[in-house]
């Protein structure tokens, strides 16, 4: 998963590394007079002082400058030192298809991070890179959503409608994350409320019943809301847990089908709406999530076929472009092929083989 | 589900017959993600080789507008290319980058592609499997007097 992005990645790590190693270096024979150290850890331009107000107050930076020479022996990092790396590392991410703001956001934050570092004798290079882009990293993923403790908090069922555009996996995804709900111990019933694409009915019964999960189906070209409502019904009356409302694929432009997505939400008052979108899109799935927000709402996203997506664009993009968290990544064919997104462990992922 | 002395039911067909049509949906996604990359794949090709051609001695390319259309025409700055390279985002880069860049993007899609194809072929096979068993289910019916549903 992602792995032309975690490539690239470590690729920009070593030339941020690379840059503050050079400047370290080039920067060295200022130190000749410092007790000698195992690695070369000096300054590399005059550090600015945070505020200098007066002569006065931008003596002290020099003074810093000295005793990081010779006492500490502390690197700092300057805005200069970074400028071709982070601009490598721009146009990494850009051509990985994360989203222009995500990409500013990374930048921002590990720009933020290293300019003006204190290094320790000791404390590496890479050590120093590989922890301001996790923290970047972390900080355009967000938090992810944990469905588990949404259930515990809320009062049963909880109602979850899937949207999002046709040919996505949406049908599939709600299978999924019905096996990964039983399999967490809840109790699920799933609403076939696609009754407008031709055999998505028999497609969602064939799972459901391979899963063990009751459904509730009506005739093709039924009204959705009714469905929806039945299922809701069903789940209130035998005390099922959650129940996941599928629905048909739909453009955010084609108005008729919105509004039948509207009258559905007033229908079946779903606690949840879950936007569906493949990986692969790259940039479209974002910018399609953030229309879909925009007419319809939603309030998390799952991103399927992430196996076959090199890039990682949308879902480094998606949370912080939308303001939405991501929930699950699709990864393979089978139901177990979910996986619940949990930002630190595709940060490790992304960062494979740092520290 | 019945095993291979045991005739089918009704039931089980249509279920088989279930399966069948959804793996066939999953199927054709999987085609149209196959030509969707074919066609990246064969555009960035015929990219790479009129940047190449940009820079050769007469240095005419041809250019399509449209309808069928097409000119010959000499590029002003052949060295400086305008690169969407994602995010919709386009950068100006050397022709000689440009075409690494195409490079890469093709092995990439090559690389998809290979997945892809993997899927769909463990589908296919998934496929014929339930084919063979649905055909052995209406002979036996057949052998039996049934009229399979």
């Amino acid at each position: 998963m992602f792995g032309g992005l975690r490539e690239k990645l470590k690729a920009a790590r070593e030339r941020l590394g690379g840059s503050i190693q050079a400047a370290a270096e080039k920067a060295e024979p200022a130190g000749n007079g410092a007790p000698a150290a195992p690695e070369p850890g000096p300054v590399t331009e005059p550090v600015p002082s945070p505020v200098p107000a007066t002569a006065e107050a931008a003596a002290p930076s020099l003074v810093q400058k000295v005793r990081t020479l010779i006492i500490d022996r502390e690197l700092i990092v300057s805005e200069k030192d970074l400028d071709d790396a982070l601009s490598e590392l721009e146009m990494t991410l850009l051509e990985s298809d994360v989203a222009l703001p995500a990409t500013d956001a990374i930048i921002g934050s590990v720009e933020k991070n290293l300019v003006g570092k204190h290094r320790k004798i000791g404390e590496s290079v890479d050590d120093l890179v590989v922890h301001a882009l996790r923290a970047a990293l972390l900080d355009v993923l967000g938090q992810g959503f944990d469905l588990k403790e949404y259930i515990a908090k809320h009062e049963r069922p909880v109602k979850i409608l899937f949207t999002g555009v046709n040919g996505t996996g949406k049908t599939t995804t709600v299978a999924k994350i019905g096996a990964w709900l039983k399999k967490e111990g809840f109790t699920v019933v799933i609403g076939a409320g696609d009754t407008y694409r031709a055999g998505a009915i028999e497609q969602i019964g064939v799972h459901a019943e391979r899963l063990g999960i009751r459904i509730i189906q009506h005739q093709e070209g039924a009204d959705p809301s009714a469905v929806l409502f039945d299922a809701v019904e069903y789940a209130k009356a035998h005390k099922i847990d959650v129940v996941l409302a599928d629905t048909a694929g739909r453009f955010h432009n084609k108005a008729n089908l919105m509004s039948q997505l509207e009258k559905i939400k007033r229908v079946m008052k779903p606690d949840l709406v879950v936007y569906v979108d493949e990986a692969v899109a790259g940039n479209d799935a974002v910018t399609r999530a953030f229309e879909f927000d925009k007419t319809v709402g939603a309030d998390a996203v799952v991103l399927t076929k992430a196996d076959m997506d090199s890039r990682g664009g949308a879902a480094i993009s998606i949370a912080h472009t939308i303001g939405k968290p991501l929930m699950f990544l699709g990864v393979g064919q089978s139901y177990d092929d979910i996986m619940a997104f949990e930002p630190a462990t595709v940060v490790e992922e992304l960062l494979d083989g740092g520290p | 589900m019945a095993d291979k002395n045991t005739p089918m039911d009704q039931r089980e067909l249509m279920t088989l017959q279930n399966y069948l049509q959804e793996y066939g949906q999953q199927a054709e996604i999987f085609v149209q993600q196959l030509q969707m990359l074919e066609n990246g794949r064969m555009e960035a090709h015929a990219a790479i080789e009129s940047l190449e051609g940009m820079l050769g001695e007469d240095g005419t390319v041809l250019l399509q507008i449209g309808g069928g259309a097409s000119v010959r025409a000499k590029v002003v700055e052949p060295e400086k290319v305008l690169l969407a390279i994602g995010s919709e985002v386009v950068v100006e880069r050397s022709n000689k980058d440009a075409v690494e860049f195409l490079k890469e993007r093709i092995m990439e899609m090559e690389a998809s592609q290979k997945k892809v194809a993997e899927t769909l072929d463990r589908l296919r096979a998934q496929m014929n499997e339930i084919n063979k068993r649905i055909e052995a289910g209406y002979q036996q019916a057949m052998a039996a007097g049934q009229t399979p549903g």
